[in-house]
């Protein structure tokens, strides 16, 4: 019996060609049924994201034999014609098949590497297949297997290490400067998708109170009203600095609003708690000056984009790690295999299930 | 091997934590952003030789070894080895043997002074429930004065990340600063409290042994010294906001300067050394 996989990801089709292929979550228990009855394969599961559609099978046919027939009924299943797609599916059958479950479910195949999404993905196209019992030994052990190389992964490499957008930066850069974000006030100025995604970032990380100061009260009020904070007039962001501990930073200010000799009298009156300031404004709303002030930090876009792109190359330094881990597992639950095999009875039985 | 003891042994594991010292520095500079198993496993040889020259002490002198001022320095530092290595075995707190080992390395510097170590009296030196008590006090002041400068060390590290080498402040595995302070401040006012206790002792140990409430003795100045220092300390934080890097660097520099001249003025104490 081989583990077989065949399908089409991100790497090699565009998402008009994905979406052709996509499996409704509701229609897989039946698509693996008539997987099954249509003898192709003795076991299946059926992973359909919004970048991936693969069938993972265990069949008792030959790979070439296999993989055509897997194609006809992924043609058939989908209602979609081969024809513009014959080089964006991919097939792989053992070990090559294994080695690419194992990957998948570490994120090491994902747009963007590392990711966890897709493990919980993974588990959830594999308990679909598992509970309408289109699963047997050979897919349990492979997949119970992918979900504990995807743990050892985690704990062992930096793969998934870090955040790879600029807002997720501001947040952890936010962690480590306070011990707690749940009773930190945050001051938003001037309104922009950028602030508006740290924002939502910090609020998703604990942040209760937001202060929202724009030029347009109207929109400040609005942008306020979602997060549950309040706004207030641009002119008054001066007043806020005394109670806030992160300012987000956004205008369309022609020069800098906040500089050394602003803030100085301002940390007074905070009686020196740190603040942090991050700047994603171009041109600059800070005077970069004010990091020197004791207890005042200042991040702008360029940072942010910086520790963005080093964590992206931290990951990217880690995939040889993890593919060795991956190429180990592999062997060993191959070997695990073969083992079982040669223990099996004359009568071809095996012992185990 | 007899002419092979107990100080020997110790010389050796001060050595090796001098080199887990000196090895940390290379991991300072790098951030913290990996734990590291060969600073682990210095300290873990250091911890062994450690061990060994308490052990050695014990069986030479036949009882626990906190009979003066070296044993009672090598306890206190066999005990924060022992905690580190302790919280070492989880490899994202592996990365504390950076601060561990400098600490360690200066207790064992300053154990190993001279005079700190007398030969056996028939008495120990700290006999006596008081004497014991306030040696016992002042060496938990001092220890958690240590601790608190460790913490100082570790929030000067990580502001100064945050400021000037931003990827590696993300990267480091060091806690925020505003925990670090938090620790470093309540450290300080535990030293406090131990310390005030421990001096608090003082006359009555100098009334039975001089008749007198109070000797004028150059530990005893220096000690009074101390206390008011890191006094001042607390009261220029609670008083006047004093707070981030200049507190941090106040309660560093404090603990160099104490262990730099505890052992001096303890050898110009009449009252210790009759």
């Amino acid at each position: 019996m081989n583990v077989v996989v065949i399908g089409l990801s991100h790497h090699t089709s565009p998402v008009e060609l994905r979406e052709r292929f996509a499996f409704a979550e509701s229609k897989i228990p039946a698509a693996l049924a008539q997987l099954r009855e249509s003898g192709v394969a003795t076991e299946g599961v059926i992973l359909s994201t919004c970048n991936r559609v693969e069938i993972y099978a265990a069949t008792a046919l030959a790979p070439a034999k296999a993989f055509s027939e897997l194609k006809e009924f992924l043609a058939r299943a989908c209602g979609a014609a081969l024809a513009p797609a014959p080089e964006a599916i991919y097939t792989l059958a053992e070990p090559q098949s294994l080695r690419h479950l194992f990957k998948v479910a570490c994120g090491l195949d994902s747009m963007v590497l590392g990711e966890t999404e897709i493990l919980g993905q993974l588990k959830d196209a594999y308990t679909v297949a598992h509970s309408h019992k289109h699963t047997g030994a050979r897919l349990n052990k492979a997949f119970q297997r992918a979900f504990h190389v995807a743990k050892h992964v985690r704990t062992h490499t930096q793969i998934q290490r870090g955040s790879v957008s600029t807002a997720s930066v501001a947040v952890e850069l936010a962690e480590k400067i306070f011990s707690s974000l749940a009773d930190r006030t945050v001051l938003v100025m001037g309104s922009g998708e950028m602030s508006e995604k740290v924002a939502r970032g910090l609020v998703s990380r604990g942040v209760k109170k937001i202060v929202v100061a724009g030029r347009s009260l109207e929109r400040a009020e609005l942008l306020a009203e979602e997060f549950g904070g309040r706004a207030v007039r641009f002119e008054d962001w001066a007043g806020e600095f005394r109670n806030i501990d992160i300012a987000i930073s956004s205008t369309s200010a022609p020069g800098y609003i906040l500089d050394r000799a602003k803030l100085e009298p301002l940390m007074k009156l905070r009686k020196h708690r740190p603040l942090l300031l991050i700047d994603i404004a171009v041109p600059r709303d800070i005077d970069p000056a004010v990091n020197f002030l004791e207890n005042v930090y200042l991040y702008n876009i360029d940072d942010l984009h910086a520790i963005a792109d080093d964590y992206l190359k931290q990951r990217k330094e880690e995939i040889r790690v993890c593919e060795g881990i991956i190429d180990e597992k592999v062997n060993q639950l191959r070997n695990a295999e073969r083992g079982m095999r040669i223990e099996s009875t004359p009568q071809g039985e095996t012992r185990h299930a | 091997m007899a002419w092979f003891t107990d100080r020997h042994f110790f010389l050796l594991a001060v050595i090796a934590y001098g080199l887990s010292s000196t090895y940390s520095v290379f991991l300072w500079r790098k951030g913290f952003r990996k734990d590291d198993r060969a600073n682990y496993f210095l300290i873990l040889t250091a911890f062994g030789l450690h061990t060994t020259a308490m052990v050695e002490r014990g069986f030479s002198i036949s009882a626990c070894p906190v009979h003066n001022l070296f044993e009672a320095t090598l306890f206190i530092a066999w005990t924060i080895a022992a905690a580190y290595l302790v919280v070492g075995l989880f490899h994202r707190l592996r990365f504390l043997g950076v601060f561990a080992s400098h600490l360690l390395f200066f207790m064992g510097v300053f154990a190993l002074m001279p005079a700190l170590d007398p030969p056996r009296a028939a008495t120990p030196d700290f006999s006596g429930t008081l004497i014991s008590l306030h040696a016992a006090l002042i060496l938990l002041g001092i220890g958690a004065f240590g601790l608190s400068a460790v913490a100082a060390l570790m929030f000067l590290t990580e502001e100064h990340d945050l400021k000037v080498h931003k990827l590696r402040a993300v990267f480091s595995l060091l806690p925020p600063i505003q925990r670090l302070e938090w620790v470093m401040n309540r450290l300080l006012v535990c030293g406090v409290f131990l310390f005030t206790a421990g001096l608090a002792i003082s006359p009555f140990l100098i009334r039975e042994k001089y008749g007198v409430w109070f000797k004028n003795d150059p530990l005893l100045d220096y000690s009074i010294f101390i206390w008011l220092f890191y006094f001042g300390l607390l009261i220029s934080r609670w008083k006047f906001g004093q707070s981030g890097r200049r507190f941090a660097w106040s309660t560093a520099a404090s603990f160099f300067f104490v262990m730099l001249t505890f052992w001096g003025f303890l050898l110009l104490s009449q009252v210790h050394h009759p």
